[in-house]
């Protein structure tokens, strides 16, 4: 049997690496989106102008610094004022916008994909269901759907919140001043490594939870599915103690996977401190030099800070988005599952 | 609508409670309960109050330095730009710069550790109480609750309490210290400008709340759809072959869409009050800063107002300091978010963890040792709900080593009368006694280990036959495991198997057929030697082999104990010492077989419609229930 369409992975199968590209699947969940097409095109244009609304903010503070407090040239506030007032106005309804709408689409995708399984499972061959495979299927109309839920919810706005952040601060700096710009993405590229060294331990850690986590699950699913006959042979507290020794191997391998994913924060707080100084000392120069304006060196040092932190943002979605894409293969591995007319009893569905 | 009229009807039946359910959930106040779910959770917070202290220091420590890099860059444009410009300084400021950033990365990582180690210790606290709650629940809980709804609070649901503990107290802490020293720092340069930048707090402090108030109510409703739509979907999937043959796929699915439809609609309610409050803090907070900028502007103007000779560089740390503001602000009202979510699952775990556990040892329960096996009931009246009596005032007594075989329809009270004699289920009034102690004298433990029980439902958990035979005695000897198993005809079997006893069955391992698995069971309530044995014989639809062997496992194993049986077969029955017909709960008659027959009765006539003119002896109820 492959794993290919048309028919339903098995256990052995799950385990095997994904094999369907993201594309492919990308594609096949905005099908689902084609729906509330206008939805996904208004959302997706707020997210994005509001990222870039939102870079415009220290800009108009440089302005107001160069323009209006420095050389006391007080008129000016008449027209800033209403300026930067209609810029958080408006970046207010972008963001009001854009979540309002992701909502609608994620919502309503997730729910058609599942509302599409459900249909699906209904039909297709009972041999499906046999013992010890249906906890498998039964957590991919719920706990898969439910990480595709959370992924759309908050993953995909923040993906595209960063993108646009870093792509925008990028083009402002450049705007600003070329020189000051490359400065401050000189360590991007060891900021890029460092990141995504550190974020593959990180991940591994993190898949490690994954793995004791369903372990923790399957062994309560057992356990309460045979409570009965604990209860019947009096052997609560045996059951207790093995539970209690397997949450203890959860609890430890979560706590490592939170100390090496925090690990890399200092790391990441470090380098941003270097690209500070960097800017600072050279900016400080260039401000007694002339060739910048004060406006400009306090403007650099809240776009650096805008484009570092999506950056580290964006790495931490990365095991969001696999997750979800994975989630989002075996949703449609059932969704896919070809439905046989005739149903042939398996030997071992009934007795004996 | 796209459901036909058709389809709505026939929904009714399968997913109209739910669908009721989803549509009976008012949004309403959930203040106070949220309110008294975060002070139990508090209370779990309390064996770590090391933890606590160490996050408030850490805090407290981050705050300060994170301040610093604002305040020194405003130094550096202060007084190495100037005028007068000074560039010799320029290295002390940033040399405090990198030290306070270093400090913060490190005071951040420890914090960040600390919290998370916390988190994980108290979720598993809960999850251990959850658990160990679970334990001790009486049968009745079980038949009311889904395995996958009981396994998916313990998870998916504590997981959302563990995204909340992760991080709550530092963000709130983080918010609140920086605010206070945003206001240290900034008062002494200019009292009304730090009232000014500090007057939209008191609005930003309302919409949060707002959201707060406002939300809670539908992701309440929206995680307790969800559990209910899980347990939907369990059983669906479970019960896949009933609904097969019922040809009831249609209206499953249609009933599911609509229930998913009131959760797609209250997600959608719930995101709309989100994004009109979610960005409005930042918002208002930004706006603050134009404020600044105006009176600023304003003061410049006035010749010898205080601001007149206050420089350029004190209104920018103004600015950026409020812009630094925006983060923990965002921070804050993010968590609230989470814990709107996990206040929901906190509230799901909960409500099981303190669900009674119906039956409990007495004060002053013993062990007590089962010397003969004697059982005498004495006007037990028994129901699942108060006032509907399932067993109404019956009265028997089991001479040591009987075999009394249980005949009656489906629902007249057979299973629950077996299953009151290791307490399963709490008896309402009258007294059950075994060699004349009254059960409740027994500890549970005690009492449950002297009885051997074979359920109607054969389970068998993932590990070896061996480790399944020997669960209710885990030191037994192999000897016994296999005395056991021959004595319930399964031993041949089991030898024939490549890794014998030690093959692994259950969930991961041997797929074995409902007789072999029966068979196991009844070897596993043959391994305690028990005095008394009860069981549940409701298997049929088995070939005539596996019905001998089962039958002549039935019978060596109950040769010498008091055995109640609910019976099937007639040659279950036949080899009873006496018969007992219960009809809607009452004893309708107690005796041997020819007394039975004699007395030309129920037991008369059901022997001969179903066992002679049958050749399958199976009752009316064949298909179990």
């Amino acid at each position: 049997m492959s794993g290919s369409y048309g028919t339903f992975s098995t256990k052995q199968e799950e385990r095997r690496k994904r094999t369907v590209p993201d594309r492919v699947m990308i594609r096949r969940v905005y099908e689902y989106a084609q729906a509330h097409r206008r939805n996904l095109i208004i959302g997706i244009s707020a997210t994005i102008t509001g990222a870039l609304t939102g870079l415009a903010s220290p800009y108009m503070h440089a302005i107001a610094i160069d323009q209006i407090i420095t050389p006391k040239n007080l008129a000016g506030f008449i027209w800033w004022i209403p300026l930067f007032a209609a810029v958080i106005l408006g970046n207010y309804l972008l963001q009001y916008i854009q979540t309002y709408q992701m909502r609608v689409v994620g919502e309503n995708v997730v729910a058609k994909m599942r509302d599409d399984m459900m249909e699906k499972l209904q039909v297709i061959s009972l041999r499906y269901f046999s013992e010890g495979e249906i906890g498998r299927i039964i957590s991919r109309p719920t706990n898969d759907a439910n990480t595709v839920r959370i992924f759309l919810r908050l993953g995909l706005t923040s993906i595209l919140i960063d993108v646009s952040s870093i792509l925008g601060s990028f083009a402002i700096m450049f705007f600003l001043d070329l020189r000051l710009a490359l400065l401050a993405i000189s360590i991007l590229p060891v900021a890029l490594v460092l990141v995504w060294y550190l974020g593959k331990y990180s991940r591994a850690a993190y898949r490690k939870t994954l793995i004791t986590t369903s372990g923790l699950t399957a062994r309560m699913q057992e356990d309460l599915a045979g409570i009965k006959v604990t209860q019947a042979y009096a052997q609560e507290q045996e059951t207790e103690k093995k539970f209690l020794k397997s949450q203890d191997e959860n609890v430890k391998a979560t706590i490592r996977a939170i100390l090496i994913g925090s690990s890399y924060t200092p790391f990441v707080i470090g380098l941003r401190l270097i690209g500070t100084m960097i800017i600072l000392f050279f900016g400080v120069t260039a401000v007694l030099n002339g060739a910048i304006t004060l406006g400009i060196l306090v403007a650099f040092t809240e776009y650096q800070f805008s484009y570092f932190m999506p950056l580290v943002d964006l790495v931490s979605m990365y095991d969001q988005y696999q997750s979800a894409m994975s989630a989002i293969e075996r949703m449609f591995d059932v969704i896919d599952t070809k439905v046989e007319v005739l149903d042939a009893p398996s030997e071992r569905s009934i007795v004996l | 609508m796209r459901h036909s009229d058709y389809a709505k009807k026939i929904t009714m039946s399968i997913a109209k409670p739910l669908l009721d359910y989803a549509k009976s959930l008012r949004p309403r106040k959930g203040f106070t309960q949220s309110f008294s779910a975060f002070k139990r959770l508090i209370k779990y917070h309390r064996r770590y109050y090391w933890f606590i202290v160490a996050i408030v220091i850490l805090a407290a420590v981050r705050s300060i330095l994170f301040s610093l890099e604002p305040l020194y860059t405003t130094f550096i444009i202060i007084n190495v730009i100037g005028p007068p410009s000074n560039t010799s300084l320029l290295w002390g400021y940033l040399l405090v710069i990198v030290m306070a950033g270093v400090g913060y990365a490190i005071s951040n990582f420890v914090l960040i550790l600390v919290h998370g180690v916390m988190s994980q210790y108290i979720v598993r606290d809960i999850r251990a109480e959850y658990y160990c709650s679970l334990q001790g629940k009486s049968f009745s809980f079980y038949d009311s609750v889904g395995v996958g709804d009981l396994t998916s609070r313990a998870t998916v649901d504590l997981q959302l309490v563990d995204s909340f503990l992760r991080t709550w107290l530092g963000t709130v802490l983080n918010a609140v210290f920086f605010a206070i020293i945003i206001i240290v720092i900034i008062y002494p340069i200019s009292p009304i400008m730090t009232l000014i930048s500090m007057a939209t707090m008191p609005l930003i402090f309302y919409f949060t709340t707002r959201l707060w108030l406002e939300t809670m109510p539908l992701f309440r409703n929206m995680q307790l759809i969800l559990g209910r739509l899980s347990s939907y979907i369990q059983q669906n999937i479970v019960g896949m072959k009933t609904v097969r043959i019922f040809r009831r796929e249609k209206d499953i699915v249609d009933g599911f869409k609509e229930v998913e439809n009131v959760y797609v609609n209250t997600a959608i309610s719930a995101g709309k009050i989100q994004s009109i409050y979610m960005p409005l803090g930042p918002a208002i907070l930004t706006l603050g800063i134009a404020l600044v900028y105006v009176y600023a502007g304003y003061s410049l103007g006035i010749p010898g107002s205080a601001l007149a000779v206050a420089q350029v560089g004190d209104i920018i740390l103004f600015a950026r300091y409020m812009m630094r503001l925006t983060f923990p602000i965002r921070d804050l009202s993010q968590t609230l978010g989470t814990w709107v979510i996990a206040y929901a699952g906190l509230e799901r775990v909960l409500e099981i963890t303190d669900a009674p556990r119906n039956v409990e040892d007495l004060p002053d329960a013993k062990d007590i040792k089962i010397e003969k096996g004697k059982l005498e009931l004495e006007n037990v009246t028994f129901g699942y709900v108060k006032d509907r009596p399932v067993l109404n005032n019956v009265t028997f007594t089991v001479e040591p080593g009987e075999k009394i075989a249980i005949l009656g329809a489906t629902g007249s009270g057979k299973s629950s009368l077996i299953y009151l004699i290791p307490r399963f289920y709490g008896i309402q009034s009258g007294s059950i006694k075994i060699d004349g102690t009254d059960i409740r004298q027994f500890k549970l433990d005690s009492l449950r280990r002297q009885i051997g029980v074979v359920l109607q439902d054969v389970f068998l958990f993932s590990g070896t036959i061996k480790e399944n035979i020997a669960f209710g005695k885990p030191d037994a000897s192999i000897g016994e495991i296999v005395q056991a198993a021959k004595a319930a005809r399964i031993h041949d079997y089991i030898e024939s198997l490549p890794c014998g006893y030690d093959t692994p069955v259950g969930e991961r391992g041997l797929t074995l057929s409902g007789g072999q698995k029966q068979r196991i069971t009844i070897a596993r309530a043959l391994v305690t030697n028990p005095r008394i044995l009860i069981m549940d014989d409701s298997l049929s639809f088995v070939d005539a082999k596996t019905e001998q062997e089962i039958q002549s496992a039935i019978e060596e194993a109950t040769k010498t104990r008091t055995t109640l049986i609910i019976a099937q077969r007639f040659s279950t029955i036949k080899t009873a010492k006496k018969i007992l017909v219960l009809e809607n709960g009452s004893i309708a008659e107690f005796g041997t077989h020819d007394e039975l027959i004699a007395k030309n009765g129920v037991y008369k006539k059901v022997y001969e419609t179903q066992f002679i003119q049958k050749a399958s002896p199976i009752l009316e109820e064949a298909g179990g229930a």
